[in-house]
């Protein structure tokens, strides 16, 4: 269990991470989802005291990561895959790392096998693509057969049979009652892999709750309607908090109103409706939903003057 | 790619020990790190020829002059007696026979200093700091391991490559009618304390490393610190007056350099402080670099 309690980290005028608290349970896996820059590594690194908090403080099963007598076996983490000498192999990496805990040398071939780097454990890090070394991280993080496993951005770079591997594996650990904790900033992935979700935007939380409360959460309910008379019916169903999205001909997007009422409206003003589908609502709307306000870097697909590209706040230093 | 059914024996908790971080384990993982790389085997095995190799020249210098002089001496008709010989070479001159164990000592500094610097500097670098604190939350063991591991070492390559050059310059001397071998005085002490400056040299370039997280720069302090200001200060002596002429010598390359000759020498200090002013230095660099380590983040 990882209990945080107004975790704040500042970097000169930024704040990183604001006044954060939350409780990750054990036996299922928490994702912690959020826009770049939102505060995520910050707070991982925070909780793995590589980074000193500001203020506030957090726990990993009651105590601070440094005060466990056994820290691997506490804690797994991949917090960074680049976190290894470039010029020593997987290998060696791998039994320094056992070493100061003592971890004998066959869990070392255990998680290399178990991470399928056979091959390549033997060759210099530095030349690993990104797959690779986010292997050798997960590797790293196994190691200690850790209680908690901490993993930021664990399937960056991993190809598909990757993606499964890691999801399948998180999904097994918690079912073994060990406590995950997951960065994304990919909310598809985190809808398949995540049973509980920590939103956080510009260093705060905004949503903490199971994945399926978060989805239904969602009040802009879409409804999709096709319609010989589009212009007519758009004018008709426009009002206050009703928004009309006219995209294709004949088809209508419509938000705040439920299908009943739209078909109440169409039928009230004699229109043909011949399609009238509610959209189920996606975690990827939930987030967007959520975190549009907290977005740190707003991206602008339309051309204009240069000044327009400028992001809305001051640009972050942190979250690297 | 494996299957879930391999993951199973994750589940088998001995397979992972259960022992925790203990401080020779920290050490055991320092020494793998220190020997996994080819640069450092390669590197510590070519200081020994080099601080060996350098010796040899300085021994073959000093057998040219003397063989020189001693033609010389021919040519006129005299002989020149062992003894004679012996006083080309003043006590506190810098030249004093039983300090040719060390005559290679100032490579080792430079290699040895720099090596301790990467140690640590190169971890920031490549980030592999971040996976040594995860592994050693505490951090100051770290440290602490990696600083017995510098000064060990260095003591073992400087002492054997001392008892190596002093191997070749024995025969040398003596063929010369000089009374050189391991009884004489300031020998052995010079055999065993070139190894301790040395290592202390090691500890400083740690604690650079560790304080500016970055390898040139660390190396380039080192340098300054043990090779250029000791030229630069040199150039104090010709300040009129006499308190100039006294400041060089606490500096920590002239008072590591005091501790490994012997003998008293009026207006100069002795070894002994030459040896407690070279320790302060270390300490000097050491404590902040650890403190520092263990605050900032990584």
């Amino acid at each position: 269990m990882i209990e945080a309690t107004g975790l704040t980290k500042v970097y000169g005028s930024k704040t990183a991470v604001d006044g954060v608290s939350f409780t990750v349970k054990a036996g299922q896996v928490t994702g912690f989802l959020g826009p770049n820059g939102a505060g995520k590594s910050t707070t991982m690194r925070m909780i793995m005291g590589l980074d000193r908090p500001t203020w506030g403080t957090v726990t990993v099963n009651g105590l601070h990561y440094a005060d466990h007598k056994a820290p691997l076996h506490e804690v797994g983490a991949l917090l960074d895959a680049k976190a290894v000498h470039t010029s020593r192999s997987a290998y060696n990496h791998l039994r320094a790392m056992a070493a100061t805990h003592n971890i004998p040398t066959s869990r070392v071939h255990e998680v290399i096998e178990m991470t399928g780097l056979e091959a390549v454990a033997r060759k210099k890090a530095g030349g690993f693509s990104l797959g690779m070394g986010q292997r050798l991280g997960i590797a790293a993080a196994l190691l200690g057969d850790p209680q908690t496993l901490i993993l930021d951005e664990p399937v960056n770079g991993l190809d598909p049979e990757g993606v499964l591997w890691v999801r399948n594996l998180v999904r097994y650990l918690a079912g073994q009652g060990k406590t995950v904790f997951l960065s994304s900033h990919l909310m598809s992935e985190m809808a398949q892999t995540a049973d509980h979700l920590i939103v956080i935007g510009r260093g705060r939380i905004i949503a903490d709750a199971p994945v399926q409360d978060i989805i239904a959460g969602t009040r802009q309910v879409k409804t999709l309607v096709r319609t010989s008379a589009a212009t007519q019916l758009s004018a008709l169903l426009s009002g206050d908090g009703v928004t009309v999205d006219q995209g294709q001909p004949e088809t209508l997007e419509v938000t705040g109103l439920d299908a009943r009422q739209i078909a109440q409206v169409a039928l009230d003003n004699r229109v043909l409706v011949y399609e009238l589908t509610p959209q189920q609502s996606s975690l990827e709307d939930a987030y967007f939903d959520l975190t549009k306000d907290e977005v740190e870097y707003h991206s602008h697909l339309t051309g204009g003057p240069a000044g327009e590209f400028a992001p809305e706040t001051a640009p972050a230093t942190a979250g690297k | 790619m494996t299957t879930m059914t391999d993951t199973q024996t994750s589940r088998v908790r001995s397979t992972a020990g259960t022992k925790g971080v203990t401080f020779a384990g920290v050490l055991r993982s320092e020494w793998i790190k220190l020997f996994s790389l080819m640069s450092t085997r390669v590197l510590l095995l070519l200081t020994l020829v080099a601080i060996v190799g350098v010796g040899a020249l300085a021994v073959l210098i000093r057998f040219s002059f003397l063989d020189e002089m001693a033609r010389q001496a021919r040519d006129q008709g005299q002989t020149l007696t062992p003894e004679m010989m012996a006083q080309t070479f003043p006590p506190g001159s810098g030249f004093d026979l039983y300090n040719l164990p060390n005559a290679g000592l100032q490579i080792g500094i430079l290699v040895l200093g720099s090596l301790a610097v990467l140690f640590i500097s190169s971890e920031y670098a490549t980030g592999m700091i971040r996976s040594t604190m995860n592994a050693v939350p505490r951090r100051t063991p770290a440290f602490v391991a990696k600083a017995i591991l510098l000064a060990v070492i260095s003591y073992v390559i400087t002492t054997i490559a001392a008892v190596a050059t002093f191997l070749i310059a024995m025969p040398v001397f003596q063929g010369l009618g000089l009374d050189l071998d391991w009884s004489t005085d300031g020998v052995l002490y010079s055999v065993f304390t070139g190894g301790l400056y040395v290592a202390g040299v090691a500890l400083i370039g740690l604690s650079l490393g560790a304080l500016l997280r970055n390898s040139a720069g660390g190396i380039t302090v080192l340098v300054g610190l043990f090779f250029v200001v000791s030229i630069a200060a040199s150039f104090m002596t010709f300040i009129p007056g006499d308190f100039w002429k006294y400041v060089p010598q606490y500096l920590p390359s002239d008072a590591g350099g005091r501790f490994l000759s012997i003998g008293h020498t009026d207006g100069v200090i002795d070894p002994w402080q030459g040896g407690m002013i070279f320790l302060g230095y270390v300490l000097l660099f050491l404590v902040p670099a650890m403190i520092v380590l263990k605050k900032r983040d990584v």
